[in-house]
């Protein structure tokens, strides 16, 4: 059963297929080209991603569909703002599209995220898997959770540049 | 990092000791017996039970003649835990997903065609 009464919801999954990496993946009750506009197209980006309720919203959000073009989001929260930014890689509507993702704050440890959508009797299978720079990084990201209320990831994260730092 | 979690996750990153775990879930057991689906030496499977051990995902018995490993699930469910937040806050986004995608596919229809106006 769906814990949140969403549709699908149950069909998520959070995976670490290799040491650096982290994949989702998720069924959607919608062909691959809808699928693929709502993950591609700002208009449609800004009405999902980083909506998550009252006093969130997507204030920036650039999107260079082509080889080679960049994209930027943020995400505005209760406790301030999330920036990401990348350039895609490869486009190949509606079955797959690869991106660099960068967390502002970090720029040294850019992901590489390769989305494919595989077709499944009309429902739409996304398999996103993130491939990070490092262990190091990959952990990172799965300990700040990306948490709602950032505030308590961003002193987290603070300490894990710290150690980043001292390490190298 | 050489904190607590960084050493379950060095710990459960190996595939055998990932298999010792998963035998030690239906009950405690000598090392022999642990070692015996693995083509490995007694001393190679002593060492994947010290890197256990030190994770705390094992505990061994005090009997000099038969040291039982036991499963502890403590750090396994910190480690559940610790990606937990992770996974929900993708599963929120995701959620708004398929809800704006039920919005799309409805536009669509009443459209009558794929292509949609500015």
């Amino acid at each position: 059963m769906a814990a949140s009464g969403v549709a699908n919801s149950e069909t998520f999954t959070v995976t670490t297929p290799s040491d650096t990496e982290i994949q989702l993946t998720r069924l959607f009750d919608a062909p691959r080209h809808l699928v693929f506009e709502a993950m591609s197209k700002p208009e449609h980006i800004k009405r999902w991603w980083g909506n998550l309720g009252d006093g969130y919203s997507v204030p920036v959000c650039e999107v260079d569909l082509r080889i080679g073009g960049k994209w930027r989001f943020v995400n505005r929260h209760p406790k301030g703002e999330a920036e990401f930014y990348g350039e895609y890689r490869e486009i190949d509507p509606p079955g797959r599209i690869v991106f660099t993702e960068i967390y502002a704050p970090f720029p040294d440890a850019p992901s590489v995220v390769t989305a494919t959508l595989a077709d499944e009797n009309g429902k739409t299978r996304l398999v996103a898997t993130s491939n990070y720079p490092s262990k190091m990084v990959r952990d990172m990201v799965l300990q700040t959770g990306m948490e709602k209320g950032a505030a308590k990831s961003y002193d987290r994260l603070d300490e894990v540049s710290m150690q980043l730092a001292t390490s190298r | 990092m050489t904190d607590h979690l960084s050493t379950t996750f060095y710990a459960l990153a190996d595939p055998t000791r990932r298999a010792i775990l998963a035998r030690l879930i239906t009950g405690e057991c000598a090392v022999t017996e642990l070692a015996e689906p693995f083509e490995m030496s007694l001393p190679a499977v002593s060492k994947h039970l010290r890197v256990l051990e030190r994770a705390g995902l094992i505990t061994r018995g005090r009997s000099a003649q038969w040291r039982p490993c036991a499963i502890n699930a403590l750090p396994l469910k910190e480690v559940a835990e610790w990606t937990e937040r992770y996974r929900k806050f993708w599963e929120g986004k995701f959620d708004n997903l398929e809800l704006y995608l039920q919005e799309l596919k409805a536009k669509e229809k009443t459209n009558g065609s794929k292509r949609r106006g500015k």
